[in-house]
C-alpha cells in the first residue's frame, strides 16, 4: 500500500513538531531548574536559549529585552513565534486533521486535547510559579501520543514518516543543545569551573539522559564526555547515533532510498570519526556546525525524494 | 405508560409513524412500544448519550459564517423513521428508473440530441443553461452513465403518497450521516433492534465500491479509485473522508494528481507516480480542471478533462452531468422516461410551473401566496421563498425577481411535507421531514434501503437543510409485521 507524497510530507511534518513541542518544552524546563542553583554574579544568561534555537534576529525584532520573563513568553506562549510551544502543538494539530484516515483513531483527539491545553494554560505558566507543572504536563502528553503512536501505528508508510520527522528533529535539538555546552562552557572563565557539572547535568537532563550517563559512564560529569555521550551513545535513544539508526531503518523499507541512505551513512561515519577529548572548544564548534549542515540537507533530501519529487 | 406520546397531535399531515386517528402505524409499532415505556429522564439519558456518540465519533459538518468556518455536531433526532419495506420496493423502482431516464437524457444531450429535435424538451433551455457543459458534446461514457450517484429529495405530501422534490446530479452529498445515524441508533437503543428486521445501510461504500470499480479502463482486479476532494475547508470533507476510508481508497485533493503526457491520471506517492483508473470527484466540476473550466480554479487538476476524454479515466459523476440537475429540467422528467424507457412514471413529480413560460408565469404571480419559489440553480435550500409563510414585501422582492429573469425561476405548489414524532425540548412534538435517498448506477444500479432524513426542528418549518436549521434522523426500511 502506498501512500500519497502530501500525505506522507504533514505526517512528518506532523511527528517534527510534536516533538520541537517536546523538545523546547523540556529545554525551557530543565534551564529553569538550573537557574535556580547557579550562585549570583555567575549567571547564565537565558538567552542562551535563543542561541541554541538559533532565534535572536527574531526574537530580538520583537521584544527589548533579552529578559528570563521575555524569553520563557517568546519560546512557550507566543503565538507568532513558530517555533514556540503554543505554535508547534498548533502546526501538528493541523497537519493531523488532514491525515486522520491513516493515523489511530486516538491521535486526533490526544492531539486536539494537547492543543487545548497548551492554548489554555500557555499564558499564565510563564512566571516561575506555574511554569514546571506545566511544562512537565506538555511533555507527558506529548510522550502519551509518541506512546500510542508506537503500541498501535502499523508498520507502514505512517509510522516510517512518523519516525523520520521525529528523530531528525531530535537529532537536531541534540545537536543544537551540545553546541551551546561547548560554547558555554569551554571557553568559560576557570573561576566558574566549581559550576560546570551543574551546566553538563542540566544539559544531560534536558535530553532525560541523566540517569543514563551515570550508570554507563559514571557519576562524575566532564563537558567532553557528556558532549560524546549524548552524541554517540546509541543505546540512549534521544543520542544522535540512535536517531541516524532509527531513520536508516525507517527509510530502509521506502522506495528511492538510494540518496537519503547514503547521506545518513555519510553522517554515521562523521560521527563514528569524532574525538571530542581531542578537539579545542572552537573546532568542536565547527564540527557541530559542519554537522547540523548535513542535518538540513537531509531535510531537504528527503523532501525532494518522496513529497516533491521532480515528475 | 408514557403522557409524551398520549398526547400528541399530528395535525392535517401525513405523519410517518401514527395515523390520522393516533394509533401507531404497522411498521412502527414495535419502535413506539418502546419509545412509550421510557420516561422524561430516560428519553434525556438516551439523548445525551447520543449527543456523547456523535461527538466521540466525531460526526460534524461544517458551517459557513462569517467569523470562519465552524465545525459543529452533527444534529440526530432519536426517534427514527420507519417504512415498510413493501411500500419502499415501489420507490426505489420508481427511482432507479427515474435515474435510467435521467441518464439517457444527459447521454442523448451530449451526443444526438434527439430529445430536442423533437421538441419534447425545448432546445434552449437545455443548451442556454449554466449546467451544459458544450466541452462534454460527443462522450459517451461507459454503459452510458453520466450521473453515477444520485441524491433524490423525497418528500411525502398529505396524500401519503412520496413525490421527487429534486435529482441531485452534480456532488450530492448526505450519504455518510445515513450509515452514521443507524450507527448512533444501535448504540443508544439498540433494544430497538430486538424485534425488527432492519435493512442494513452500512454497506453503502461498498456498493460505491462496486460502482466506481465497474467504470475503471483498465481491466484490473482492484482498480485504483480516488475521492477528489477539495479539501479540509469543504462542508462535507467529514464525508470525502468517511467514504475514501470505507472504500480504502485514497482521498486525494487537487494537487496530489498529475496528467502526463500519456493523457493518463497519476497520484503523487511516495513510491512515485501511481496511475489511477477512476476519480470519484467531491469537486464543482466548473473547479475540476482550469484547463477546461474556470481558468483560476487552484482546486482542480489540469488535464483531468483532456484524461478523461481520452478514456484514460473514469471520472463520477461524469462532467456535465449536471444538465439535468436544474429546475426547469425538472419538470420534463416524466416525458423522459416515457420518451426514453416507453414506461409510466413509477414515481411522481412535484407538479412546476415554468416562469419561463408565459401562461405558467401568470399563474405565479397570481399565486404567489399559495406556491413555493425556488431558484433553477441553487442548491443547499437559498433563495427559496415558500409563498405561504412569506411576508408580503418577499413576494413582492420574488415577483420583482421573477419578472427579470424568468428562465431563473420555477414555482410548485406547497406540498404539505409529512411529519413524524420528534423528541424537541423534553416532549414529542410532530416535525416535518424529507427524505434523500442515493441512487448508484455503473454496470449496475442499485437504491439505498431508505436514505438520509432531514428533519425541519423549527416548529412548522419547511427548511430541512442542516446548514439552516435541520437535524436527521435515522431510516428505517423494515421486513414483515413488527
Amino acid at each position: 500500500m502506498t501512500m500519497l507524497s502530501r500525505v506522507a510530507e504533514r505526517l512528518y511534518w506532523k511527528a517534527r513538531y510534536l516533538e520541537r513541542a517536546e523538545d523546547i518544552a523540556r529545554l525551557v524546563g530543565s534551564y529553569h531548574l538550573l537557574i535556580m542553583d547557579i550562585p549570583r554574579g555567575a549567571e547564565l544568561g537565558w538567552d542562551v536559549l535563543l542561541r541554541i534555537l538559533d532565534a535572536e534576529p527574531q526574537f530580538y525584532s520583537r521584544y527589548r529585552t533579552a529578559s528570563e520573563q521575555n524569553i520563557v513568553k517568546f519560546l512557550v506562549s507566543d503565538t507568532d513565534n513558530p517555533g514556540s510551544v503554543v505554535s508547534s502543538v498548533r502546526s501538528a494539530r493541523e497537519n493531523v486533521r488532514t491525515t486522520r484516515e491513516v493515523l489511530p483513531e486516538e491521535t486526533w483527539e490526544q492531539v486536539n486535547e494537547l492543543h487545548l491545553f497548551v492554548k489554555e494554560a500557555a499564558d499564565r505558566s510563564i512566571g516561575r510559579r506555574n511554569r514546571q507543572a506545566f511544562l512537565d504536563e506538555v511533555v507527558s502528553r506529548c510522550q502519551m501520543i509518541n506512546g500510542m503512536l508506537q503500541t498501535t501505528l502499523s508498520r507502514d508508510h505512517a509510522y516510517r514518516f512518523t519516525r523520520l520527522g521525529h528523530l531528525i528533529e531530535r537529532c537536531d535539538m541534540t545537536t543544537r543543545v551540545v553546541d551551546v555546552g561547548v560554547m558555554e562552557l569551554l571557553e568559560r572563565d576557570s573561576r566558574f569551573a566549581a559550576i560546570d557539572p551543574l551546566v553538563w547535568s542540566s544539559l544531560l537532563q534536558s535530553l532525560s539522559a541523566l540517569g543514563a550517563y551515570r550508570r554507563t559512564v559514571g557519576p562524575l560529569l566532564d563537558g567532553t564526555s557528556v558532549a560524546e555521550f549524548v552524541l554517540k551513545q546509541g543505546d540512549h535513544p534521544r543520542s544522535v547515533l540512535y536517531c541516524l539508526r532509527g531513520m536508516r531503518d525507517a527509510v530502509k523499507a521506502l522506495s528511492n532510498n538510494d540518496d537519503v541512505m547514503r547521506h545518513i551513512e555519510r553522517m554515521r561515519r562523521k560521527l563514528g570519526r569524532l574525538r571530542a577529548e581531542q578537539l579545542e572548544p572552537t573546532e568542536f564548534h565547527r564540527y557541530i556546525d559542519d554537522f547540523q549542515l548535513l542535518i538540513n540537507q537531509l531535510h531537504v533530501l528527503i523532501g525532494d525524494t518522496w513529497f516533491h519529487p521532480e515528475t | 405508560m408514557n403522557n409524551h406520546w398520549s398526547s400528541y397531535q399530528p395535525g392535517s399531515f401525513y405523519d410517518e409513524l401514527i395515523t390520522g386517528r393516533g394509533s401507531p402505524r404497522t411498521a412502527a409499532r414495535g419502535a413506539i412500544n418502546l419509545f412509550q415505556q421510557l420516561d422524561a429522564d430516560e428519553m434525556a439519558a438516551r439523548r445525551e448519550a447520543a449527543e456523547l456518540a456523535i461527538r466521540e465519533m466525531g460526526i460534524s459538518f461544517t458551517v459557513y459564517t462569517e467569523g470562519g468556518n465552524i465545525d459543529r455536531a452533527w444534529p440526530f433526532d432519536i426517534i427514527p423513521r420507519v417504512i415498510s419495506a413493501k411500500q419502499w420496493k415501489k420507490v426505489s423502482r420508481g427511482l432507479m428508473q427515474r435515474s435510467r431516464a435521467l441518464n439517457c437524457f444527459i447521454d442523448d444531450i451530449y451526443n444526438k440530441q434527439r430529445i430536442l429535435a423533437e421538441g419534447i424538451v425545448p432546445a434552449d433551455i437545455v443548451l442556454e443553461s449554466s449546467n451544459y457543459k458544450p466541452q462534454c458534446q460527443g462522450m459517451s461514457p461507459r454503459y452510458g452513465v453520466w450521473a453515477h450517484i444520485c441524491g433524490s429529495d423525497l418528500v411525502r405530501n398529505a396524500d401519503g403518497r412520496f413525490y421527487v422534490l429534486e435529482d441531485n446530479l452534480r456532488v450530492p452529498s448526505g450519504v455518510s450521516y445515513m450509515v452514521e445515524n443507524r450507527e448512533i441508533t444501535k448504540r443508544v437503543l439498540p433494544e430497538l433492534f430486538e424485534n425488527y428486521s432492519i435493512l442494513p445501510v452500512d454497506d453503502y461504500p461498498s456498493q460505491l465500491y462496486r460502482t466506481l470499480a465497474s467504470l475503471s479502463p483498465r481491466d484490473r482486479k482492484r482498480p485504483c479509485i480516488v475521492v477528489l476532494t477539495p479539501g479540509i475547508y469543504n462542508s462535507a470533507y467529514f464525508e470525502h473522508a468517511f467514504l475514501a476510508h470505507g472504500m480504502g481508497a485514497e482521498l486525494v485533493e487537487g494537487p496530489d494528481l498529475i496528467v502526463g503526457d500519456d493523457d493518463c491520471v497519476y497520484m503523487r506517492t511516495v513510491d512515485g507516480p501511481m496511475r489511477v483508473d477512476v476519480v470519484y470527484r467531491r469537486i464543482d466540476e466548473d473547479f475540476m480542471d482550469p484547463e477546461a473550466f474556470r481558468e483560476d480554479s487552484v482546486l482542480g487538476v489540469p488535464g483531468l478533462m483532456r484524461a478523461w476524454k481520452a478514456g484514460k479515466v473514469a471520472i463520477a459523476n461524469a462532467p456535465g452531468s449536471g444538465v439535468a440537475d436544474d429546475k426547469v429540467v425538472y419538470a420534463y422528467v416524466p416525458e423522459m422516461i416515457r420518451y426514453y424507457l416507453g414506461e409510466k412514471p413509477l414515481i411522481d413529480s412535484v407538479p412546476t410551473y415554468l416562469c419561463m413560460d408565459p401562461k405558467d408565469r401568470t399563474y405565479v404571480l397570481n399565486n404567489l401566496d399559495k406556491l413555493v419559489v425556488k431558484p433553477a440553480n441553487e442548491s443547499g435550500g437559498y433563495g427559496i421563498m415558500v409563498g405561504p409563510h412569506a411576508s408580503a414585501a418577499t413576494r413582492r422582492r420574488f415577483a420583482g425577481l421573477i419578472e427579470k429573469n424568468p428562465r431563473n425561476y420555477i414555482a410548485q405548489p406547497t406540498l404539505s411535507l409529512s411529519t413524524a414524532p420528534t423528541y424537541c425540548d423534553g416532549g414529542i412534538e410532530p416535525r416535518h421531514l424529507d427524505l434523500r435517498p442515493f441512487i448508484l448506477q455503473g454496470k449496475d444500479s442499485w437504491v439505498t434501503p431508505g436514505g438520509l432524513t432531514r428533519v425541519a426542528l423549527v416548529k412548522g418549518s419547511l427548511v430541512v437543510n442542516s446548514s439552516q436549521g435541520g437535524g436527521s434522523k435515522d431510516t428505517w426500511i423494515v421486513e414483515g409485521k413488527a
